[in-house]
C-alpha cells in the first residue's frame, strides 16, 4: 500500500499502479483517451495531465507511477488551462459533426469538449481534409477525420486479438490510421474496436445511422455463440422513444449487440459472432403450433403431444444445448424420469469460421453444453437405438435419422424437412426468456429477457410442466 | 360554508327576474346568427364565422407557428441530414424520423429516408425549429387542412412537409456550399 494525496484527498494505491488508476478506483475523475484498463500505456493524448507538487511540469497521469508521499492536483488552474490546451489541440482538425456522428451521445471527445474544452476553436488555419468512411473491412468503416490518433485500436489489434493489421501512418499533422495490409482486415475480434474507440472514427457498418444513442437502452443478456458464454448487452429501443408511424417492428428490433465488461468470463471483450448475436436471433421464426405439418391451436398441440407421450413405449429425449438450466431443470423434474435423455449439440462450428483459438472463441458452438452434461450426462443419440418417439428440444434438427419414430419438436427457428413432426410447438429464443447458462469453465452466467415473445410461441419450461402434469 | 368568490355576480331586481335577461341574451346570439346568415345567403364576405377549414384567416400574427416545412437545398434535395435534434427535443414526441446513409454526396452522408410529425401530438411549440442545426425545418403561419377522420392522416409524411409551400418559398441558396463542391469536384 502506499498513500498518496489527490486533491487533498489521501488515497491508498496498490504497488505499480498510476496515479490515473488509483485516481479513477476512488472516484476521482480524471479525463483520459488513449489510457484503457487493459491495454499498454501509450500516454499519447496528454489530456489525463496533472500537476505534482514539487515538480515543474504537468505530467500526464496515466504513465506516472504512485510514490510514497506524492501531493497531486487535478483541478487547479494551471491543469485546466493545460487540458483546454490539449482539447484545442485535439480539436484543431476534428469536423465536429456530432449531428450525424453515430458516436453523439457516447463519445469521449463531445463530453470532455462540454465539461473542460472552450467554446471555440483558436485556431485560424481551414482544418485538414482526410479520408472520411473507408473501408477498414467489411464490418467497419473508418472516418479519419474524426480520429484523434489515440492508437487504442492499434494496441488492440497488436496486444489483444494479435491480428497487427491496423497501424498509424505518415507525420505530424498528416498522421492517419490505415490498415497495413492490402487486403480488408480479418480480425474475429474486430468489432471491439468499434466500441474501445473514444471518438467516432470507427464505426459499425452494420449500425451506421440506424438509431442514435440517447433512444436505446442496453440489456443484459449472453451470447450463444459458443460455450465461452460471453456477456453482452443486448440495446433495444427504449420504451420512452417507442416509435409509431415508421412500425411497430422497430421497438422490437435489437439494434447492436456489444460487450458487457465480465470479469470472470469474457473480461471488456467479445468476438465478431457476438457483435452479431441480433443476426443469429433475427432468422425466421417458427410462430405457430403444428400437428402433422398442419396448424393447430396451442392447446391442440399440447395434448396431442401428451397423447403420443402417453401412448409410447420406449420414449427418448433430445436435450438442447441451448436450454437454460431453470429450464433443464423443469424438464428433469417433469419428463426427464420417464424417458431416455440424450444431450445434443445444435450447432456445429461453421465453414470459414473460427473453430477455438486461445482468446475467447471456444469449439463447442453452444451456450449450455456444460449445463446439460451436468445434469443429464453426455449420452450421445443414436440412430438404432429403437425408440419409437423422439422428444426433440432445440433447433437445426434434421428428422431423417430418427426414422419412423414419432416426433415431437420444441424449435424457435424455421429449418426445411423432408417430413413434418407429429407435434412442433414453437419456443423462444434467449432473448425473450431470462435464464441463465453454465459455459465450459462451469461459471454461470445471467440473461434478462429483451422483448416479450409472439403470442403464439411457448416457453419450453411451461410446456413440460403441462406435458408432464 | 359557502365560498366567496372575487367575481361574485352584482344582481339587481331585472337580473333576478332571470327570464327577461335571458330573452335578451337570445336576442343578441340570434342577432348575430341572422346577420351572418344574410351575408352568406348574399355572398358577401364578413361574416363573423370562418368556414374553417374552406376559410383560411386572414389575421394570423406574423409569428404564428402553423405548419411545419422541411427547406432544401440548392440541388432540390432536403437540407435535413437527420441529427434528430428536433426529435429528442420535441416535448410531444411527435418527429420520427429513419435515417439513410449516402456516402456519394460528401456534403450530405446523413439524410432522412423518412421524416413525419404527428399533428395529433404536436402542440405547435417550435422548438423543433429552434434546436435545428441546419435551419432545415421552419415553421410557416398558415395553418393548413389539418381535420380528418383518421387520426392516422395527422401524420405529415416527408413529401408533404417538403412541398407544402402556401405562400412562401423555402428554399434557399448557399452559395459557400456550392463553392465548396467545386473545389473538390472541379
Ligand atoms: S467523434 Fe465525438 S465529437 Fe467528434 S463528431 Fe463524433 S460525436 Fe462529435
Ligand atoms: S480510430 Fe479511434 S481508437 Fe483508433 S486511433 Fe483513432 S481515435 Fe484512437
Ligand atoms: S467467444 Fe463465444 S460466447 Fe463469446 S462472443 Fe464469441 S461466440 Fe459469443
Ligand atoms: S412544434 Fe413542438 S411539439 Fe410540434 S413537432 Fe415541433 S417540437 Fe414537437
Ligand atoms: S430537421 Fe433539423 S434538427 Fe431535425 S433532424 Fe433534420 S437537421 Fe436535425
Ligand atoms: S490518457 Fe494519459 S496521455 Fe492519454
Amino acid at each position: 500500500m502506499i498513500e498518496l494525496k489527490i486533491d487533498n484527498r489521501t488515497v491508498e494505491a496498490n504497488e505499480g499502479e498510476t496515479v490515473l488508476q488509483a485516481a479513477l478506483r476512488h472516484g476521482i475523475e480524471i479525463p483520459h483517451f488513449c489510457y484503457h484498463p487493459c491495454l499498454s500505456i501509450a500516454g499519447n493524448c496528454r489530456i489525463c495531465l496533472v500537476k505534482v507538487t514539487g515538480r515543474p511540469k504537468l505530467m500526464p497521469s496515466c504513465n506516472l507511477a504512485v510514490t510514497p508521499g506524492m501531493e497531486i492536483e487535478t483541478d487547479s488552474d494551471d491543469v485546466i488551462a493545460a487540458r483546454q490546451a490539449v482539447m484545442q489541440f485535439i480539436t484543431l482538425n476534428h469536423p465536429g459533426e456530432c449531428g450525424i456522428c453515430d458516436k453523439a451521445g457516447e463519445c469521449r471527445l463531445q463530453d470532455y469538449h462540454v465539461r473542460y474544452g472552450e467554446p471555440e476553436s483558436i485556431s485560424l488555419e481551414p482544418k485538414n481534409k482526410k479520408p472520411k468512411f473507408y473501408d477498414i473491412s467489411p464490418r467497419i468503416l473508418l472516418d479519419s477525420e474524426r480520429c484523434i490518433l489515440c492508437s487504442r485500436c492499434v494496441r488492440f489489434t497488436k496486444e489483444v486479438s494479435g491480428s497487427h493489421q491496423l497501424g498509424i501512418v505518415e507525420r505530424g499533422n498528416h498522421s492517419r490510421l490505415e490498415r497495413l495490409e492490402s487486403q480488408p482486415m480479418d480480425d474475429p475480434y474486430s468489432d471491439n474496436i468499434i466500441g474501445l474507440c473514444p471518438v467516432g472514427a470507427l464505426l459499425s457498418r452494420d449500425f451506421l445511422y440506424q438509431s442514435r444513442v440517447w433512444y436505446l437502452e442496453p440489456i443484459r443478456s449472453v451470447c450463444t455463440g459458443c460455450s465461452r458464454c460471453c456477456s453482452v448487452k443486448v440495446w433495444r429501443r427504449n420504451r420512452h422513444w417507442h416509435l409509431r408511424s415508421l412500425g411497430e417492428e422497430m421497438n422490437r428490433k435489437v439494434y447492436r449487440v456489444t460487450p458487457q465488461e465480465n470479469r470472470e468470463i469474457n473480461g471488456p471483450w467479445i468476438c465478431n459472432k457476438g457483435f452479431d448475436l441480433h443476426k443469429f436471433m433475427g432468422r425466421k421464426r417458427l410462430l405457430q403450433p403444428m400437428i402433422g405439418g398442419s396448424v393447430a391451436t396451442v392447446d391442440e398441440a399440447l395434448s396431442e403431444a401428451k397423447k403420443l407421450l402417453a401412448a409410447a413405449k420406449s420414449p427418448a429425449a433430445l436435450v438442447s444445448a441451448h436450454a437454460s438450466n431453470e429450464e433443464l431443470a423443469a424438464f428433469k423434474e417433469t419428463l426427464g424420469s420417464r424417458m431416455t435423455v440424450y444431450s445434443r449439440e445444435d450447432y456445429k462450428a461453421e465453414e470459414g469460421e473460427v473453430v477455438e483459438d486461445n482468446i475467447l472463441i471456444r469449439e463447442n458452438k453452444n451456450p449450455n453444453s456444460h449445463g446439460v452434461h451436468a445434469m443429464f450426462g453426455d449420452l450421445p443419440w443414436s440412430v438404432d437405438s429403437g425408440h419409437d418417439l423422439v422428444l426433440v428440444w432445440g433447433d437445426n434438427v434434421d428428422y431423417t435419422p430418427m426414422g419412423n419414430a414419432k416426433v415431437i419438436h420444441l424449435a424457435s427457428f424455421e429449418m426445411p424437412q423432408e417430413r413434418h413432426a407429429d407435434v412442433l410447438i414453437p419456443i423462444s429464443t434467449t432473448f425473450e426468456r431470462s435464464g441463465s447458462f453454465t459455459n465450459f469453465e462451469g461459471k454461470v452466467n445471467r440473461f434478462t429477457k429483451v422483448f416479450d415473445k409472439p403470442g403464439l410461441v411457448q416457453q419450453a419450461g411451461d410446456v413440460f410442466g403441462r406435458l408432464g402434469a | 360554508m359557502k365560498k366567496d368568490y372575487w367575481n361574485k355576480p352584482e344582481m339587481g331586481l331585472w337580473e333576478r327576474l332571470y327570464i327577461f335577461e335571458v330573452v335578451r341574451g337570445l336576442c343578441i346570439t340570434g342577432g348575430v346568427f341572422f346577420g351572418n346568415m344574410w351575408k352568406w345567403l348574399t355572398f358577401r364576405k364578413g361574416a363573423l364565422t370562418a368556414y374553417y377549414p374552406e376559410e383560411i384567416r386572414s389575421d394570423y400574427s406574423p409569428n404564428n407557428r402553423g405548419r411545419h416545412v422541411l427547406t432544401r437545398r440548392e440541388n432540390g434535395e432536403v437540407q435535413c441530414v437527420s441529427c434528430n435534434m428536433c426529435a429528442t427535443v420535441c416535448p410531444a414526441y411527435a418527429i420520427e424520423i429513419l435515417s439513410t446513409a449516402n456516402f456519394d454526396d460528401h456534403f450530405h452522408p446523413k439524410a432522412p429516408e423518412r421524416f413525419e410529425i404527428d399533428y395529433s401530438r404536436c402542440i405547435f411549440c417550435g422548438f423543433c425549429v429552434e434546436a435545428c442545426p441546419e435551419d432545415a425545418i421552419r415553421m410557416v403561419k398558415e395553418v393548413p387542412d389539418f381535420p380528418t377522420y383518421d387520426r392516422n392522416n395527422l401524420w405529415a409524411t416527408q413529401d408533404l412537409l417538403m412541398n407544402w409551400r402556401p405562400t412562401c418559398n423555402p428554399a434557399k441558396i448557399y452559395p459557400a456550399a456550392q463553392k465548396a463542391l467545386e473545389e473538390v469536384h472541379p
